[in-house]
């Protein structure tokens, strides 16, 4: 019996708990890390700092060095290292500080993770997770702000989360590990601090299946990570109007939750995607294709319609910075005009 | 003769003027600095940011012999390059508090500051993001046949990305009129350049590309001016690239949020008694380049341009928010 | 033999259809079942499969162009198989393009400020905006969208437009077959055309000079049913939705001689030569205003409890019939409509308020009101007109009409023929339909 790869089982209690975002990812990963020896976590600064967010703090100091390992700034080498670690029977977490970094790994992620499965016939796999703190609203500017899950998205051989709550952003962890290909995790920055009910012990929520935050027979929303909290908080304002809109947190955007939505179309008949990356060629635009080759096209009442983020870089200017994302208040006119024929 | 061999090669190299206004920018940056952080503690600035406090010999020693048509690349922690290179802080200023006067019209802040009309091609938030850049500053200057040097600074924690080997070697391979700078400041973030480094000093690194490469007190103004003047000339003469590695240290945490878990206060206090500015100023006055009411005077006028700074980016306009859009494509010709 | 592709008759009242775009290319092979080309009709676009399978020669219809129902746009050869040459002599060989559809003009902006719910675009066939659902809805109910209103933006056709028209449709087939003042039997649907143009007119084919129908306030063309069984079958009949009626759009109204000016515009196209015209109430005030305005067009002019002939009018059962939002506010207003008021079902004023179900309708309608009669009272006097009418005119007046009281047919100079029914009201088509065709019928010989 090869201790290395035996699987402790932490058995869901039952019980929730609350925790922020940030506490229910290091939630996750100290489940991990005690249910499975071949689970590593490595990246920047992640261990006597605690990572960038704090995340990982005092997992160094719980689980040692050789299981918390702070990589040298090296990207495009640490991402590789995982990579290859996970070719050969270890669980890498490999956290990026910022998800902007990750474009310096894009070589290893890209060309050899998200493709060694395939390119080997099937004979090799790499069970490695991304995890990338994403979005803007921190005054981090134009290199530190930006929201890639699209560009992973366009990947085949990768799986792509955005989890909007805490117990999402543990339920899908667990999930991404468990999975056995490559799975890029994006923890949106502004999420960290917030707090919900997250169940103790090991779950995992299912990657590739969207929630229905609202129900609402008028309009449909759908929004990944901040976005939901933003147009459910628009719902919330049109309900005292009167218009119902159903908000769908996407969760996953590779693969994506086809049949929720297209479901939740054919009952609207309206569609607004809500998303932060940059309008153009982002995940609202796979969202409005798929709708537009589904049978809900013949349930539109109204042309589809994208917020996302400013064809621009994120502005350094807080004003300008919150006018380069989608704001509540944009969330709410266009839902109304949709909700009220205007589109 | 004997007394000549103990003065330091800065006094013996500089013009008592440009050593006072080599102390003003000293003094620039740290007050500079000093308000920025204070001002950002009352919530006028938005974002990070890293200071370089403890850190202005080697800026502004590395910018000693350079003009404003040789070139710098810069890093996020970039303050005191920008100001040692030549820029204005009352633009620097407005830029950290967004404003449209400001060096990057309020888009860029405090981690892409820049002045490309004083040569700074800017500050950086990817680490090692300015490594290739300047290796290609450098090649520009080569094929148009121009003398001027490129300046590339970086931090110890840089050294360990990729991008820091493929340009160091460019950069010899085509003999580049490049000076690496890095400044090595114990730590990248939290981890000891010990911990990440697999040689004890950066400059070791130099070996693998056939450069040169030294490490100097980077607290001592005049040692830093020194191997930067045999660098620039090595340069200028077309005989390639230099590696220079400034040992030093940053008196704040990393950013505006370390918690500071990974260096004693003692080892922080003892760096604190190596203030590179107040060692340059005692050794202006020791060499009666300026007596202790000059030197005042000189941290005065730093003072002022300081507080001048603060008034000029508070007084100016912010971008228009229809402006979110400018600046990303090469403007429509009127 | 190649097969010839006809355009098919794919909806009831269809005669011509609009060659949309070809699947296929003129040379390429189609295999029978293969959608081979779409057509627009005025209800819905659809596909049209190849009635065998071959190759596609001769294409004789380009997209854009109108084709009568029945002749061939092109033909299928066999594999290898000789073309023969199209015989040209043959009517049938070249398709019976009707007209090559042009891009409609923009509509023009109606003189007063629109409001947001009376001023609409409707939708001509060639710019037609509808959404994806209203497109599909329409298409299953069998609904010309080019009929309808389009309450989105540009004019574009939403779910609610396409759902208030079928409610209207549903409403209108139900009170025809309401017991009180229809026959049982509906008319066979194929009987009627429906028109292009501003108005939404609908014709039935028969011989001779037609009838010109033209209802109330109100009302729209499904009031006509029972006159309509009553004369003879082959009476060529033109009816006529008044704007903000029927399927007609929604528009705003300055007064009455805006509203006779829109009737006129399309009187003169839908009229080809002298025409007997009759109108009932309202529609009784415009017919004789287009008698006014085209004396030479008009051959006999049969008045219906007619508009314009006094001020007095029960302003409260207008207002309240515009008003009424449930058929238990609108069954009181009906039932003083008729001399039989026991006749007024609920099921009868569910459906006559399913017919008015949507509210910008009865916004519309409302709006009417206060511009006709302000303050319960005829704003427009045609009594000057009447005496210059040339036209023989009949004039039928029920005796116990409580909406418009039959003294005002006093009015009337003394060549027209008064008729007075004793227990009828205000709709004698509706309440006595066989002696209102049987007059109508000796008056227009
Ligand atoms: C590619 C990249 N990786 C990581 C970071 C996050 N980060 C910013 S500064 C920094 C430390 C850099 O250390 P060093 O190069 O020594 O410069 P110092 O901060 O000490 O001046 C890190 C990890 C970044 N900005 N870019
Ligand atoms: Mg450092």
């Amino acid at each position: 019996m090869n201790a290395q790869t035996q699987i402790t089982e932490v058995t869901p209690s039952g019980e929730t708990r609350e925790m922020s975002y940030a506490e229910a990812i290091r939630d996750a990963m100290a489940i991990a890390l005690d249910r499975d020896p071949t689970v590593v976590l490595m990246g920047e600064d992640i261990g006597t700092y605690g990572g960038a967010f704090q995340v990982t703090l005092d997992l160094i100091d719980r689980y040692g060095p050789d299981r918390v390992m702070d990589t040298p700034i090296s990207e495009l080498g640490g991402a590789g290292v995982a990579v290859g670690a996970a070719l050969t029977g270890l669980k890498p977490i490999f956290e990026f500080q910022f998800s902007d970094f990750a474009a310096l790994a894009m070589e290893q992620i890209v060309n050899q993770a998200a493709k060694l499965r395939y390119m080997l016939g099937g004979e090799a796999a790499v069970p490695v997770v991304f995890r990338m703190p994403a979005g803007s609203g921190t005054g981090a500017a134009a290199q530190h702000s930006q929201s890639f899950e699209a560009w992973f998205g366009h990947v085949p051989g990768l799986k792509v989360v955005q989890p909007s709550t805490p117990e999402d952003a543990k339920g899908l962890l667990l999930a991404a590990l468990a999975d056995p290909d490559p799975v890029i995790v994006f923890e949106h920055k502004l999420l960290y601090k917030m707090k919900g009910q997250v169940p103790t012990g090991y779950y995992t929520t299912p990657i590739g299946k969207a929630a229905i935050r609202r129900t609402g027979s008028d309009v449909t929303i759908v929004a990944s990570a901040i976005m939901v909290h933003r147009a459910l908080e628009a719902a919330a304002k049109l309900a005292e109007e009167g218009i119902e809109v159903e908000v769908i947190d996407l969760r996953s955007v590779r693969p994506i939750d086809r049949d929720t939505i297209i479901a939740s179309v054919k009952k609207t008949g309206k569609l607004l995607c809500v998303y932060e990356g940059v309008r153009t060629l982002g995940v609202g635009a796979e969202i409005s294709a798929l709708i537009a080759e589904s049978e809900a096209f013949d349930y539109l009442d109204a042309p589809i319609q994208r917020l996302g983020g400013a064809e621009a870089p994120i502005p350094y200017n807080p004003d300008l910075e919150r006018a380069a994302v989608p704001q509540k208040a944009d969330i709410e006119t266009v839902a109304r005009r949709l909700a009220k024929g205007e589109v | 003769m004997i007394v000549q061999d103990n003065i330091p090669f800065a006094i013996r190299h500089f013009a008592p003027a440009q050593l006072r206004e080599a102390l003003r920018k000293m003094h620039l940056i740290r007050l500079f600095e000093e308000g920025a952080e204070e001002s950002y503690m009352r919530g006028l600035i938005h974002g990070t940011m890293h200071l370089s406090i403890g850190q202005e010999a080697s800026a502004v020693a590395t910018c000693m012999e350079l003009t404003d048509a040789d070139k710098i690349t810069s890093t996020h922690r970039g303050h005191g390059h920008c100001i040692a290179k030549g820029a204005d802080v009352g633009r620097m200023f407005a830029e950290f508090f967004g404003k449209e006067t400001g060096y990057c019209h309020g888009r860029g802040g405090s981690m892409h500051i820049a002045d490309v009309k004083t040569g700074n091609l800017g500050a950086n938030g990817i680490v090692g993001g300015g490594l290739p850049i300047a290796v290609g500053a450098a090649l520009t200057a080569k094929r148009l046949g121009r003398d001027d040097v490129t300046v590339c600074f970086f931090g110890d924690g840089a050294n360990n990305e990729g991008a820091f080997h493929e340009a160091l070697n460019m950069a010899a391979i085509w003999k580049l009129p490049v000076i690496f700078v890095c400044e090595n400041n114990k730590y990248g973030m939290s981890t000891p350049a010990t911990y990440a480094t697999a040689v004890p000093n950066i400059a070791d690194r130099a070996a693998a590309y056939s450069m040169p490469g030294v490490t100097v007190d980077g607290n001592d103004f005049s040692a830093v001016a020194e191997a930067l003047h045999i660098a620039i000339a090595r340069a200028r003469a077309g005989e390639g690239p230099s590696l220079v590695e400034n040992l030093t240290y940053r008196w704040r945490g990393h950013s505006k949020s370390d918690r500071n878990r990974y260096r004693t206060k003692d080892e922080i206090e003892d760096w604190m008694s190596r203030d590179p500015i107040a060692r340059f100023r005692a050794e202006l006055i020791a060499h009666g380049v300026l007596d202790a009411a000059g030197a005042e005077a000189v941290e005065a006028e730093a003072k002022q341009a300081v507080a001048d700074g603060v008034e000029f980016a508070k007084a100016s306009p912010a971008p228009g928010i229809a402006d979110v859009t400018k600046f990303v494509h090469a403007e429509e010709a009127a | 033999m190649p097969t010839e592709v006809i355009m098919p008759k794919v909806d009831m009242d269809m005669a011509t259809g609009t060659l949309a775009v070809w699947h296929v290319a003129e040379g390429e092979a189609v295999k029978k079942g293969a959608a081979l080309f779409d057509i627009e009709t005025d209800k819905a676009a659809m596909e049209v499969e190849a009635p065998a399978s071959g190759i596609l020669r001769q294409i004789l219809a380009q997209p854009g162009q109108v084709v009568a129902v029945g002749s061939p746009v092109a033909y299928l050869y066999a594999e290898g198989e000789a073309v023969v040459a199209l015989p040209a002599e043959t009517p049938s060989a070249a398709p019976a393009v009707v007209a090559v559809a042009a891009p409609a003009a923009a509509p023009a902006a109606p003189a007063a400020t629109p409001s947001q719910t009376v001023a609409q675009v409707a939708n001509g066939a060639a710019d037609l905006r509808a959404t994806p659902v209203a497109r599909r809805l329409a298409r299953e109910a069998g609904l010309a969208l080019s009929n309808l209103l389009g309450s989105g933006p540009r004019g574009r056709i939403q779910r609610a437009d396409v759902e208030t028209a079928l409610a209207r449709r549903e409403a209108a087939a139900l009170a025809a077959s309401a017991p009180v003042f229809a026959p049982a039997v509906q008319a066979a649907p194929d009987e009627w055309t429906a028109q292009p143009g501003d108005l939404h007119v609908t014709t039935r084919k028969g011989t001779g000079t037609p009838l010109v129908l033209i209802h109330g306030f109100a009302a729209d063309s499904t009031g006509w049913m029972a006159l309509e069984r009553a004369l003879p079958r082959d009476l060529p009949l033109i009816r006529i939705d008044l704007p903000s009626h029927g399927r007609s759009p929604l528009r705003r109204l300055s007064g009455f001689a805006d509203l006779a000016k829109t009737v006129v515009q399309v009187f003169d196209r839908v009229a080809e030569g002298p025409v007997h015209l009759l109108g009932h109430s309202l529609g009784g005030a415009v017919a004789l205003a287009v008698s006014d305005i085209r004396p030479r067009q008009v051959k006999t002019l049969s008045l219906l409890s007619p508009a314009g002939l006094g001020p007095e009018i029960d302003g409260a059962a207008l207002n309240g019939i515009a008003r009424a939002s449930t058929a238990d506010s609108l069954a009181p207003w009906l039932k003083r409509l008729t001399a039989r008021p026991d006749g007024i079902s609920h099921d009868y004023a569910k459906a006559a308020m399913l017919a008015r179900i949507d509210p910008d309708l009865r916004a519309a309608q409302q709006e009417w009101a206060q511009v006709l009669f302000p303050d319960g009272v005829q704003a427009f006097d045609l009594t000057a007109a009447l005496e210059r009418v040339t036209a023989p005119t009949l004039m039928i007046w029920g005796r116990d009409d409580r909406i418009l009281p039959w003294k005002q047919a006093l009015a009337a100079p003394g060549e027209v023929a008064l008729h007075l029914l004793r227990g009828v009201g205000h709709v004698p088509h509706m309440e006595d339909p066989d002696t209102v065709a049987a007059l109508l019928g000796r008056h227009m010989k």
